[in-house]
């Protein structure tokens, strides 16, 4: 459920498909700088109501799930 | 007279910081700086932790006002001068190129406050929420390592996101750049380029001329391809990075090593072949070597000129 908004919403930022995006990939592999990261990161915990660590640990996609799984 | 909450935030006479410039901004400008009432602030960069320390302790005996630090997040050794303005008792530290996060719990532990330098709205709002005193929306008209967005598209858009002071940074030279940053809702703004050609400032002679003889056209960015795109002056190695950065069948390890070391080259020793000589768009403003006292009068007064004419356009 996690996985399938968080992806969700990085389609809709990058106005691709969600298929086109895989959990495993890196924000750097997915053609995301830092400031789209810390931009898209924020956009998911106002989705999720949260409040996540923005740190360098967050890498890949997965990671934001990881850490947003924990949470919610 | 010209104030603002940056004054009070930062304990300094007017809302003028100027840039912690890599290899440049030393205990000599930083220090010329604040006895003139701004914010002189030193660069960690090119530098390590027993020369930093040693500066510090310059600048404490040059001037008894506030300063900065600027560290540099990607720098190699930052987390041991993290420590260090800690135990210096640093009372301003300013970061760019990444995100301060790690370090904020054992600043803001020491009263130190923190100014990041944000590129985006969101990287604003992130600082605030913890705990930075104030944000520096530095746009891409800026020497250096810029972001994309022009200063007067970012700074009212950061103005919006955040309460805490926005300083405004990138494309700001004179008196006229601070009075329109203050009407794009920034409390103040950092300069860098002007203050190259401070007397204070120890950059070779050559680095100096190239300022002064600059034209509104004399820069350009490289680096886009490789994610760190720096403004520089169009040097000999600066054209010839942009040139190759298009050409596909250059590596990017290439492209890194023809600019590496530049910055130093141009600093110490003017090379005109392999220096890269950093510098914002304003560089073509700069027609005088001033020293930093008349630098920031120079610009304050032509600021508040400004603003007493303000009403001039209501009719």
């Amino acid at each position: 459920m996690v996985k399938e908004k968080v992806i969700a919403i990085l389609a809709e930022y990058k106005d691709c498909d969600a298929g086109d995006i895989d959990a495993a990939q890196s924000f750097e592999e997915l053609k995301l700088d830092s400031l789209d990261t810390v931009e898209i990161v924020m956009n998911l915990e106002e989705a999720f109501d949260i409040e996540l660590k923005i740190t360098e640990d967050l890498k890949t996609v997965q990671d934001v799930i990881d850490a947003i799984e924990k949470l919610v | 007279m010209l104030r603002s909450k940056v004054c009070d935030l930062l304990k300094i006479e007017y809302p003028i910081l100027q840039g912690g410039m890599a290899w440049i901004a030393d205990a000599a400008l930083a220090s010329a700086v604040s006895e003139a009432g701004g914010l002189g602030i030193l660069s960690a960069m090119g530098t390590d932790c027993e020369r930093l320390r040693s500066e510090i302790c310059k600048v404490k005996t040059l001037t008894d006002k506030p300063f900065g630090v600027n560290l540099m997040l990607m720098s190699p050794g930052v987390e041991d001068m993290a420590k260090l303005v800690v135990e210096e008792g640093v009372p301003v530290v300013t970061t760019g190129a990444g995100n301060p996060s790690k370090y904020m719990e054992a600043w803001l532990a020491a009263g130190i406050k923190v100014v990041p330098v944000a590129a985006s709205v969101a990287f604003a709002r992130l600082m605030e929420r913890i705990g930075a005193s104030a944000v520096i929306a530095e746009g891409g008209e800026a020497g250096g390592h810029v972001g994309d967005t022009s200063t007067m598209a970012l700074v009212p858009q950061v103005c919006d996101a955040v309460r805490i002071p926005v300083i405004a940074a990138g494309g700001i030279g004179d008196g006229r750049g601070l009075a329109a940053c203050l009407m794009l809702g920034a409390s103040g703004v950092q300069m860098g380029t002007r203050f190259l050609v401070a007397q204070e400032c120890g950059i070779h002679e050559n680095y100096k001329k190239k300022i002064l003889k600059a034209s509104d056209i004399a820069t350009l960015v490289t680096g886009r391809r490789s994610g760190h795109p720096i403004r520089t002056l169009k040097s000999p190695v600066a054209r010839r990075y942009a040139e190759m950065e298009f050409d596909r069948s250059v590596c990017d390890d290439q492209l890194s090593g023809l600019r590496a070391g530049g910055l130093k080259k141009a600093v110490l020793d003017g090379s005109e072949s392999e220096g890269y000589f950093m510098a914002g768009q304003i560089a073509g403003m700069i027609r005088e070597e001033q020293s930093a006292r008349d630098i920031v009068r120079s610009v304050v007064s032509e600021a508040e000129e400004l603003l007493k004419r303000c009403d001039a356009w209501l009719v």
